[in-house]
């Protein structure tokens, strides 16, 4: 089932390259539809229960300890279910605006759902590895091929370029990390890359410390976390809009997801150790991109902005080691991008109407279309965080682990709440109100194909703003027992120096040492009242 | 049908009409779109009278109910619900809110008939209406916020309804932000109280606190502390007032029904909601209370001296939202909201009125170009004169008794909370003085062109309408008062909801009369059954502060009159000889000016401090450097001479940077 959902998209590729450019559109969306189709049954099909689900093992390379191993677990269910959901709509949307050589648009587009997919599916670190490097090489070609100039700025190739150097460094270290785990692990005997496996025996603290920055670093590099964020403007600004919708929507959340199931699992004893740093890091996220997102009036870059400081806020919640925070970032995650991807196509909408993507040359455009602006505004406050969205229980979740944990790093990121407000608000106020430059009677109403791929993301935002519980009811169990394995480190005391770090009171403490698949064993960890 | 059942319906209904409206915009009749929001609303009062006699049903002890639709989040340890939580005090906001809303829609029904957004109106005005209902009616602190920022939304909405004026759109811009930051402050408190009890349900958090908490404990008053941002915010009292004069950018129903009868005084109902928790924090308590008493005497100065007719009204509500804090603060609970509910009827009415002498006048609301409307309007001159003297505490009105009940118990309760009755007091003799300002310069003197057109012809002027702030022309196109304007005299909408108001603010005291029925009190008891402020038996402190409260109306009343009517050239003689104290409060006491410098300037700043300097460092030095090096592998010697040794050195000072903040964080 899981290889079948994996590999259809390229398959679908791989045929749509032989076909017509005229039918080349249509194919993909009959692909990734029936790549949705898929998800969803899967979704439907999945046990509350937890644990590891739909397994698939097979022996790959033998004498290297790798597995064709995949499954499904709690926090992957719903990253699969967005990646197809997202995958449609921009394909969609790529379709009814036409691109040059769409077979091969396509076909990199469908490559890359297969990466995506490949890596929330995995449950072999090298593989896992694999298909993070392999969601990069669409995106190059994407990006660089299909991606505008900018006039008297920045190439399309430059700007790809400069992209693939950060990515690639840091997958480089994560694949060299990943080596690494498994040799020293091994403590010579029979070399497996089986996450599981890993997580059952972590590697002494010593050698944890090292690597995990390896691995923290491509994922930090991939979201982008401050700092690591330097190829992303130049990136968002080149890029072709519905290849950024999934790019913003999905990829960036794969760094996220890699904390959850790679890094925290697998180096519990550093995760506890680096907690803080990696908390600085975020907070600086939230407060830095919200700052940023503010000053800028190139509506990608307020997007790309936004997004750096959504995902240091999901780097919160991961961080804070609670189980309500890594639930609210899975949550978030999923609310992101949803929100993300629509804003970005809403963004292609209203530039084709006004010729540019700048805010100072906009305004006013709700006069003349209503249902876009009605849209519009619907995205706009759930990206905000509107309390009564599900983006708000995302950041409610993520800020009560954060703040039971460190309180002060939540009520610092909570600064960052109402500076979305601000800036959300002002693109907003900046496209549909006030009265742009000459020339606003060219804005007319978003068309019927157009709000094809919209109005579904759309709706989907306000179903899920109405029962959020829908995804928390199947994260519940992963998500603590992720976070679960940092905190029995800390409180086993096999470990000294994670004595003392993280893992709050609240979360009852376990004694014995972790089970083989925390999984299936360990019951949500409810919270009691202190006192 | 249950309590509970009602109280969802109340909820649903006009939710329910925002979206037939919202969805049917385009197919929907004008007509059509306003009569659904009415009868939505309408319909909403109706459940909660309902709702109010099933609850009267019970015993009085067991007047609480709660019910839960379904799990809305639940997981990782938080059980948050879609719950509502039914006892008489949400009964009570319910039925105010419902019932001021209806009336307003029937004004809206008629006054925003020539607004070419009238299916938008309708569609945010029900949303409003469901959102407010949802914030009192919420059973636990998650869905209270939820409610809370809704209505800050709907707010935001439609100040910047004619959302082609910039000043509109500003204005919105400014109370949205603000709320936001009281939105947080609701959050803070939040995870505070699930840190401590491990519950978001009003009923375990108020049954748990009590045994969890000793009186004053630092925590409690911290959870309080944060509770009143939210309330100061959203209640805008001082710091945080400043979007609310400006929210009169909106039309003046919006500004009758949300900053005036319904969403200002939320920020009461969560001080008396929260009470138990209040009652363990005296401290956050008389903070607050002092910040109310500071904002009923500060926004009584402004008002004396602003010329924007709604502006005026909109720092009255100021400063009577302020004596509502006081008095949940005081603990005077049933006065509190007491004062709410005739504040609401008062309140809209003189927002109605005012929205029918701005229609005459074409939009304009400079009260130095209104004059001698007594004739021209008789029936919206009325209407305003009722809702001043209500508003002055004008014997025997309906403002008379719920204010000076607050004053009274404070004064009853004695030692240092008898400043507060003081200070109450000085803010009515302002009061009468403001509001009568107003009635005196607006309906006497000489008539001016437009009341003398309305009164020779019978027909209202239609100016091109431009406004006055930028001086910029309306777009009517989508929706700002078209060529026709609505008044009171000549729509029966606007007439019979003017009219029920009116009777309300002269007669709706009868309720409430000391020692006599005291209706509201007997019907909120069960609420505040468990508090422990009781003062000693108030009736004889009330009778004597009713004749204080008399008198000090009068002796507003007569100031005023004595000014604007007997020797009108006194005001801007005074005006002159206190240049200094007229400027200080002509500038609102300079509050946007601070927060401008203090707030807004500083983080554009760091804005553009990183974005000049701060990106091009990271950007273009470090990346462009390293992409240099790769691009141009021939030209090494280039690289290694700009781009390369720049980038090697700034990736070196940046590590050296990040080990010492390293080692800072772990030695402390």
């Amino acid at each position: 089932m899981l290889s079948w959902l994996i590999w259809a998209p390229l398959a679908v590729g791989v045929i749509g390259m032989a076909l017509p450019k005229r039918l080349a559109g249509l194919w993909a969306i009959a692909g990734t539809a029936f790549v949705l189709g898929m998800a969803i049954s899967l979704v439907t099909g999945f046990d509350t229960a937890g644990g590891m689900q739909q397994t698939t093992d097979v022996t790959w390379i033998k004498g290297l300890g790798v597995d064709y191993s995949l499954g499904v677990d709690g926090l992957s269910v719903f990253l699969i279910l967005l990646t197809a959901l997202i995958w449609l709509p921009a394909t969609a949307y790529a379709a009814f605006q036409g691109q040059d050589r769409p077979q091969l648009f396509f076909g990199m587009m469908l490559l890359s759902e297969t990466a995506t997919l490949g890596a929330f599916c995995a449950q072999d670190l090298l593989l896992f590895v694999l298909f993070f490097d392999l969601m990069l090489i669409p995106f190059y070609f994407l990006f660089g091929v299909w991606g505008k100039d900018i006039p008297g700025g920045v190439t399309a190739r430059a700007a790809t370029l400069k992209m693939l150097i950060y990515t690639l460094v840091g997958s480089l270290l994560m694949l060299v990390g990943a080596i690494a785990t498994a040799i020293l692990s091994a403590h010579g005997g029979d070399i497996t890359f089986s996450m599981r496996e890993l997580a059952a025996h972590p590697l002494g603290s010593g050698s944890q410390y090292w690597i995990f920055w390896f691995f923290a670093a491509a994922f930090l590099v991939k979201m982008p976390a401050f700092m690591l964020h330097g190829w992303m403007p130049d990136a968002y600004r080149i890029a072709p809009l519905p290849a950024l919708a999934v790019f913003s929507a999905v990829l960036s959340k794969v760094g996220a997801y890699g904390f959850l199931r790679v890094v925290l699992p697998i180096f519990p004893d550093a995760t506890v150790h680096f907690q803080e740093i990696v908390l600085v890091i975020a907070l600086a996220g939230v407060l830095y991109g919200s700052i940023m997102a503010f000053t800028q009036t190139n509506l990608r870059l307020i997007a790309g902005y936004s997004s750096v400081a959504q995902l240091g806020f999901i780097t919160l919640g991961i961080l804070a080691l609670r189980p309500d925070g890594a639930n609210g970032a899975l949550l978030q995650i999923g609310n992101h991008g949803l929100v993300v991807a629509p804003l970005i196509l809403i963004i292609a909408v209203v530039a084709a109407r006004t010729g540019t993507d700048d805010l100072r040359e906009m305004g006013g455009l709700a006069t003349r279309a209503p249902i876009l602006a009605a849209v519009f505004l619907i995205v706009i406050l759930a990206n905000l965080a509107m309390p009564g969205s599900a983006n708000f229980i995302g950041e409610f979740y993520i800020l009560n682990g954060v703040f039971q944990a460190k309180i002060v790093y939540a009520i610092v990121a909570s600064l960052g709440i109402a500076l979305a407000a601000f800036y959300s608000l002002r693109m907003y106020q900046k496209v549909m109100h006030d009265r742009g430059p000459e020339g606003e009677s060219r804005s007319r109403e978003i068309s019927y194909r157009e709000s094809l791929a919209v109005v579904p993301l759309v709706l989907c935002i306000v179903g899920l703003a109405l029962y959020p519980q829908l995804v928390l009811k199947k994260t519940d169990n992963s998500a603590s027992s992720a976070v679960a394995a940092t905190c029995l480190r800390g409180a086993n005391g096999e470990i000294s120096v994670a004595n003392g770090y993280g893992c709050p009171g609240g979360l009852p403490t376990f004694g014995t040492a972790p089970p083989a698949n925390p999984g299936l064993e360990l019951p949500s960890a409810g919270l009691e009242p202190v006192k | 049908m249950s309590a509970t059942t009602w109280g969802w319906l109340v909820i649903l209904l006009p939710l329910l009409g925002s979206i037939t409206i919202g969805l049917g915009f385009r197919a929907l009749p004008e007509r059509a779109a306003g009569l659904i929001g009415v009868g939505a609303v309408g319909l909403a009062f109706a459940c909660s009278v309902a709702m109010l006699i099933s609850l009267l049903g019970d015993p009085a002890e067991s007047r609480h109910h709660a019910s839960s639709l379904w799990d809305y989040a639940n997981a990782g340890g938080l059980d948050i619900q879609l719950g509502i939580y039914v006892d008489p005090l949400s009964v009570f906001m319910a039925l105010v809110v419902s019932g001021v809303s209806a009336l307003i829609h029937i004004y809206s029904y008629s006054y925003m008939q020539s607004d070419r957004g009238y299916r938008r109106f309708f569609s945010f005005l029900n949303f409003f209406v469901f959102s407010m209902l949802l914030l009192v009616l919420a059973g636990n602190f998650v869905l209270l916020i939820v409610g809370w920022a809704f209505v800050g939304f709907t707010s935001y909405a439609l100040i910047s309804f004619w959302y082609r004026r910039e000043t509109a759109t500003k204005a919105g811009m400014k109370a949205f932000v603000i709320n936001v930051v009281g939105d947080i402050g609701l959050v803070l408190a939040a995870f505070l109280i699930f840190r401590e009890l491990g519950v978001f349900n009003y009923e375990e958090v108020f049954a748990a606190a009590p045994h969890h908490f000793t009186t004053n404990d630092g925590t409690i008053v911290a959870i309080c502390c944060l509770l009143l941002i939210g309330a100061f915010a959203k209640s805008a009292q001082i710091p945080f007032h400043t979007w609310l004069p400006d929210a009169m950018e909106g039309p003046t129903p919006v500004s009758a029904l949300i900053h005036a009868a319904t969403m200002v005084t939320a920020g009461v109902y969560l001080i008396a909601r929260a009470h138990p928790l209040f009652e363990l924090a005296p401290t956050a308590a008389d903070i607050s209370a002092v910040v109310g008493a500071v904002t009923l005497i500060i926004a009584g100065t402004i008002a004396i001296v602003v010329t924007d007719l709604k502006r005026i009204i909109a720092y009255s509500t100021l400063s009577q939202v302020g004596y509502m804090i006081m008095g949940v603060s005081i603990g005077a609970y049933s006065a509190g909201m007491f004062h709410l509910m005739t504040h609401a009827f008062f309140k809209s009415l003189l927002f109605m009125a005012a929205g029918s002498i701005i229609a005459a006048m074409a939009n304009e609301q400079n009260i130095d170009k209104i004059s001698g409307f007594r004739r021209a309007m008789p029936f919206t001159g009325a209407c305003l004169v009722i809702g001043s003297l209500a508003l002055s505490g004008f014997p025997s009105t309906s403002g008379f008794f719920s204010k000076d009940e607050i004053l009274s118990f404070a004064t009853a309760r004695g030692g240092w909370y008898t400043a507060f009755g003081v200070a109450g007091y000085v803010g009515a003799l302002l009061t009468g003085i403001y509001s009568f300002r107003l009635v005196f310069r607006v309906l006497g003197g000489e008539p001016n062109d437009e009341a003398k057109e309305l009164m020779d012809t019978g027909h209202v002027v239609h100016g091109e309408p431009r406004n006055p702030a930028t001086g910029q022309a309306e777009d009517t196109e989508v929706g700002y008062p078209g060529a026709e304007h609505h008044i009171a005299e000549q729509a029966p909408g606007m007439k019979i909801a003017m009219g029920a108001l009116a009777v309300l603010a002269l007669f709706g005291g009868i309720v409430q009369i000391p020692g006599l029925d005291d209706l509201v009190t007997k019907f909120l008891e069960p609420t505040f059954a468990d508090s422990v402020i009781v003062p000693a038996d108030t009736t004889g402190h009330e009778w004597f502060g009713l004749a204080i409260g008399g008198v000090v109306a009068f002796a507003g009343i007569g100031i005023a009159y004595f000014l604007y009517i007997a020797r009108p050239g006194t005001a801007p003689a005074l005006e002159k000889r206190f240049q200094g104290i007229h400027d200080f409060l002509f500038h609102k006491w300079y509050f946007d000016e601070a927060i401008d410098f203090l707030i807004y300037r500083p983080t554009i700043a760091i804005g553009s401090f990183a974005n000049r300097v701060f990106e091009r460092i990271v950007v273009d030095g470090v990346v462009n450097g390293a992409t240099d090096v790769v691009r141009s592998a021939g030209g090494v010697v280039k690289a290694a001479q700009s781009g390369f040794v720049r980038a090697y050195a700034l990736l070196l000072f940046a590590g050296f940077a990040g080990l010492a903040l390293y080692f800072l964080i772990v030695s402390s």
